[in-house]
């Protein structure tokens, strides 16, 4: 049993197909992959889990429970958290503030275990390595340290999995390379993670099980090593490669 | 059965004319993203000059309705488009909101200044042929009617071969969808949109024209009313469709007509009678609660960053302080007259302050803020004086504003309800509506209630007389009805409720609220309840527009039940609070006063020059006067697109300098005291006073800035309004932008030199 599973997940935007019968699963204890080409129907697979946009066709499944049709505040509730690709950053708010914040939500609704939303996201703070930023505005922190941010604001919620979208991008190689670290230490505090990221290596080395997503269909799924050597995989990106 | 077949055909004619001015909207907003919430007016103005040409002119009628549909109307489109909505374009949904209400302002404005500077005057628009009539299904019609029956479906085949058969209708379709995609696939959404505010211009025209007749004499506000009647037909198309919207047109026709029929045309049930004008409104509800619900949005990328500063509790506490204390020296200087106009600007304050909470903070709109005022009005009426009341006093009671709170709040959401799983837009135009119904079917409404639940008999008393007059309260054995102490009291108030709100700014519930502002999508997915937290947001807000709306009456005393309950001035209200700047409380204040300024100040100021030099009157009174009354909140409101952020904030940043230099801002606040000092022992006259006040607000900073330079050097940093991580950007980067940005980074002259001839100048 899985975590976290979409059973034949499809969405379509007007006529066009975004996702085609998508299986994705995602197992406790573990961080999954997701990769695919630009335009491949990552994000908008994330925001059909989330609750964001309703697939047309297929079933999300939480524990083997069906959450399809639960509101977005809900499925959050349940565990699922989630980062943007598009940063969705509360602007009037300090880095510190967009992170309490997260907590202070989570204690309206986990009233029996509260936490103090203060000390929290000073230990958060801490664990992403962006405590200096703390009181700075959203506006004016480089991009890979949003991404951060919106991480934490995320982890606030002590979320059963948490979905990446592309949090590197933005980061240099050194503070990819501390942030795999952090992956890894997080997957074994029990948060569980589903990682949509372009740069390949990070996903090689952090992920147990990767499944990849091209034109909205899975095209493979397998471990680093069966990915790295599938042909679908590597038509599909070096067809990107070639269109570009 | 016959008359039912005759109401039927003067509906199917009635909706035909809704079909035509909500197709406007629709339009409109599908290129643009912009809801027209000028659509009216433009259809009024358009009327008048259709009327000044066929009628005052007596140009033949062909001339005149090519002249109005074809070339004015689409002028004005084209105006607006160009002047207002351009400059509207990745602004957050309030400022969307706002600006096209101070166009309304403005257009209706001008159309008084234009047609009705003397006063009332008898413009008649007759209906085309005159008088003639057919005879369908044994109900006598005006060719008027079909020819209004007839153009709604030449636009209906017009808009569907331009939309759907034309390379040009495609890319209109798509301009809202995507219009940065559209752009890289050589589309042009500027042309696009131009073109649609045109047509929507001259959709508005038409839809004038042929409504003004039903009037009598016309009636600015009153038949821009009669257009908004058609919103919800745009809003059951989704503000998109345009079959949808004919439909939605029909039933709205039908329906007056059916109420008409069903009611002997308002022959029977007296209580109704005004029913069938707030038809319009009450289906708007319910086109709401039709509505799927809307993906939950995310951050808006705005092109002007519209950032507040929230002040600690410390100084929130303290400039409460000294609004209170500045409130009472300036009245001891002030005559009596001024010291009303003074209360009036503060219990308008008290009003716009709880926007401050519902718009600033949490990014929503109420539209109906007056309307709130009244309900909470006729509550503690009803409660401390009212006849059948439960008590009769003298004065109004904790009890009584306690109670009219409460029922601002209760009511408040129920009437957010249908709309806020829905955007903002709609949220504004639900609590626009329900100011129309409660207007119509409340303020309007002289026969009292007779109640009897379960044999609890009790009456309540709306507007019984038509006006109703609120006692003051009688606290500490004071005396309120002293204009004084009753302008101290509303201070007092206002000063609580300004340092509660930043209290609840600073609360982890203001938090939340803020964020939800933000991004709503990202609220929901760390499991907040959006629609839960928009609804205790909006409550708490309409119970303090409330307790604000008690003063204001208080202040008021006598309140007639046509005095800005119409919907009109709560829209002002709104704009001018958008405009001071309504993230912050002082934008409340300054809303307060712009509106007191604006209404009656600056009035009766031109008037008493205009008396003074009777030669100039016609450039006093007419010119100046007129402005600054029929335009001038309108053109405030319009250069919002420009400064988001509001007055309010612009004045901060002007004080900056104080904020550096403490000693110094206090020596100016000593300085300014002794002056109060001797102006109140008459040593120097209340005008001198006022003139030192005001030239030294504006020429202090500068001396301070000049003497303590050192202070203020990473300001130098902005140069030009450029901020230093914004310093080149949208333009050529210069050798001097490195220079400074070096010197700001600490990196040695000499190195920075020896750089600088790498950079291309
Ligand atoms: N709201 C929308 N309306 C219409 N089409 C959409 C919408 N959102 C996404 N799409 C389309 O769906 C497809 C998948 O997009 P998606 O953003 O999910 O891809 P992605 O895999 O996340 O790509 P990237 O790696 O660039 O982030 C794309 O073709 C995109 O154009
Ligand atoms: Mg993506």
């Amino acid at each position: 049993m899985s975590l976290l599973e979409c059973r034949g997940v499809g969405m379509k935007f007007g006529g066009a197909a975004a996702l085609t019968s998508v299986d994705v699963r995602a197992e406790a204890n573990a961080i999954t992959g997701l990769i695919g080409p630009n335009g491949a129907g990552k994000t908008t697979l994330f925001n059909c889990i989330t609750g964001l946009l309703e697939p047309t066709s297929g079933v999300v499944l939480l524990d083997d429970e069906d959450i399809t049709d639960r509101p977005p505040f809900k499925r959050a509730r349940g565990g699922v958290a989630r980062t943007f690709q598009r940063l969705e950053l509360f602007t009037s708010l300090s880095v510190r503030e967009n992170i309490q914040v997260a907590g202070e939500i989570r204690n309206r609704w986990s009233r029996k275990d509260r936490l103090d939303a203060k000390e929290e996201c000073d230990r958060v703070l801490e664990l992403l390595g962006i405590a200096h930023l703390a009181d700075r505005d959203v506006g004016e922190i480089p991009t890979g340290m949003a991404r951060r941010v919106e991480m934490g604001r995320a982890l606030m919620t002590r979320p059963r999995i948490l979905l990446l979208d592309e949090p590197a991008s933005g980061q240099d190689e050194q503070e990819t390379e501390e942030f795999g670290v952090l992956l890894l230490h997080l997957c074994e505090n029990g948060t569980a993670i589903l990682l949509v990221e372009h740069d390949v290596a990070l996903v090689m080395r952090v992920c147990s099980f990767i499944q990849v997503l091209d034109f909205g269909r899975i095209i493979a799924a397998g471990t680093p090593a069966e990915i790295q050597t599938n042909q679908a995989v590597l038509d599909a990106y070096l067809g990107e490669d070639q269109n570009a | 059965m016959q008359d039912f077949l005759a109401y039927t055909v003067l509906g199917l004619c009635l909706g035909s004319v809704y079909a035509i001015a909500a197709t406007g909207l629709v339009v409109t907003y599908s290129t643009s993203g912009v809801f027209n919430f000028a659509h009216g007016a433009v259809a009024t103005f358009s009327a008048l000059i259709f009327w000044q040409l066929r009628f005052d002119w007596g140009v033949p009628a062909p001339i005149a309705i090519f002249l109005t549909i074809f070339v004015f109307a689409p002028l004005i489109g084209v105006i607006l488009e160009t002047v207002v909505i351009r400059g509207l374009r990745g602004t957050s949904e309030v400022t969307r909101l706002v600006t096209p209400i101070a166009v309304l302002l403005g257009v209706n404005g001008a159309a008084t200044w234009i047609w009705f500077r003397g006063g009332s005057r008898n413009i008649v628009p007759k209906k085309f042929f005159g008088g003639s009539k057919v005879d369908i299904l044994g109900q006598a019609v005006f060719y008027h009617q079909l020819i209004g029956v007839g153009i709604a479906v030449v636009v209906a085949i017009a808009l569907y071969v331009l939309l759907f058969r034309t390379r040009m209708g495609v890319t209109m379709r798509a301009t809202v969808d995507d219009r940065t995609l559209l752009m890289l696939n050589g589309g042009r959404p500027d042309r696009m949109s131009l073109f649609s505010w045109a047509i929507g211009a001259s959709l508005a025209g038409l839809a004038g024209v042929l409504l003004s007749p039903q009037q009598g004499a016309l009636q600015i506000f009153a038949l821009t009313l009669l257009i908004f009647d058609a919103y919800p037909a745009a809003i059951a198309g989704r503000l998109r469709s345009v079959p949808l919207t004919y439909a939605g047109a029909m039933v709205l026709g039908l329906s007056k007509l059916y109420f008409d029929w069903a009611s002997d045309a308002g022959q029977k049930w007296l209580a109704l009678r005004n029913m069938r004008n707030a038809i319009p409104a009450l289906l708007l509800f319910a086109a709401l609660l039709l509505l799927p619900q809307d993906r939950l949005r995310g951050t808006i990328v705005s092109r002007t960053r519209e950032r507040f500063h929230v002040p600690t509790m410390k100084q929130a506490v303290a400039w409460g302080g000294v609004l209170i204390a500045v409130v009472f020296m300036l009245q001891t200087l002030m005559s009596g007259s001024a010291v009303i106009s003074l209360a009036n600007a503060m219990a308008l304050a008290l009003l716009a302050i709880s926007l401050v909470l519902l718009t600033g903070y949490a990014g929503e709109i109420n539209l109906a803020i007056f309307t709130f005022a009244g309900i909470a009005l006729i509550a503690a009426w009803q409660f401390d004086v009212g006849p059948g009341g439960l008590a009769t006093k003298e004065s109004l009671s904790v009890p009584a504003i306690l109670l009219s709170i409460c029922v601002c709040a209760i009511v408040g959401g129920l009437i957010a309800l249908p709309a806020l799983r829905l955007r903002g837009l709609y949220l504004g135009l639900a609590t626009f509506a329900f100011g129309i119904v409660v207007y119509q079917l409340v303020f309007l409404q002289t026969a009292p209630l007779k109640a009897d639940i379960f044999g609890w008999k009790f009456t309540i008393n709306f507007y019984t007389t038509g006006s109703l007059t609120m006692p003051r309260p009688d606290w500490f054995g004071i005396d309120f009805n002293d204009q004084r102490n009753f302008l101290m009291l509303m201070t007092v108030f206002f000063a609580v409720i300004g340092i509660g709100l930043i209290a609840l700014r600073r609360s982890a519930y203001g938090r939340m609220v803020v964020a939800m502002k933000d991004s709503p999508a990202a609220c929901a997915t760390l499991g907040l309840n959006v629609t839960r937290l928009k609804l205790s947001v909006f409550m708490l807000s309409s119970g303090i527009s409330g307790l604000g709306g008690l003063m204001w009456a208080c202040q008021q005393r006598t309140l007639p039940n046509n005095n800005g309950f119409d919907g009109f001035q709560s829209l002002t209200l709104f704009m001018i609070a958008v405009v001071g700047g309504i993230g912050y409380v002082s934008g409340a204040l300054l809303a307060g006063i712009f509106l007191a300024l604006l209404s009656v100040v600056m009035p009766n100021i031109w008037g008493k020059l205009g008396s003074d030099y009777p030669g100039l009157h016609w450039l006093f009174v007419s010119v100046f006067g007129n402005f600054t009354k029929f335009v001038g909140p309108a053109l405030i409101g319009i250069g919002l697109g420009k400064n988001p952020s509001g007055i309010a904030h612009q004045i901060m940043e002007g004080f900056r300098p104080y904020r550096r230099t403490p000693v110094a801002a206090a020596v100016w606040a000593a300085g300014l005291i002794g002056l109060w000092f001797l102006a109140w022992r008459g040593v120097i006259g209340n005008w001198t006073f006022a003139l030192i006040v005001v030239a030294s607000a504006v020429i202090v900073p500068y001396v301070i800035k000049a003497i303590f330079a050192d202070r203020f050097e990473d300001d130098e940093l902005a140069i030009n309004g450029e901020h230093l991580d914004q310093i080149g950007l949208g333009r050529e980067f210069r050798a001097s932008d490195r220079a400074m940005l070096d010197s700001a980074l600490g990196i040695t002259s000499a190195a920075a030199e020896a750089e600088v001839h790498h950079v291309p100048a």
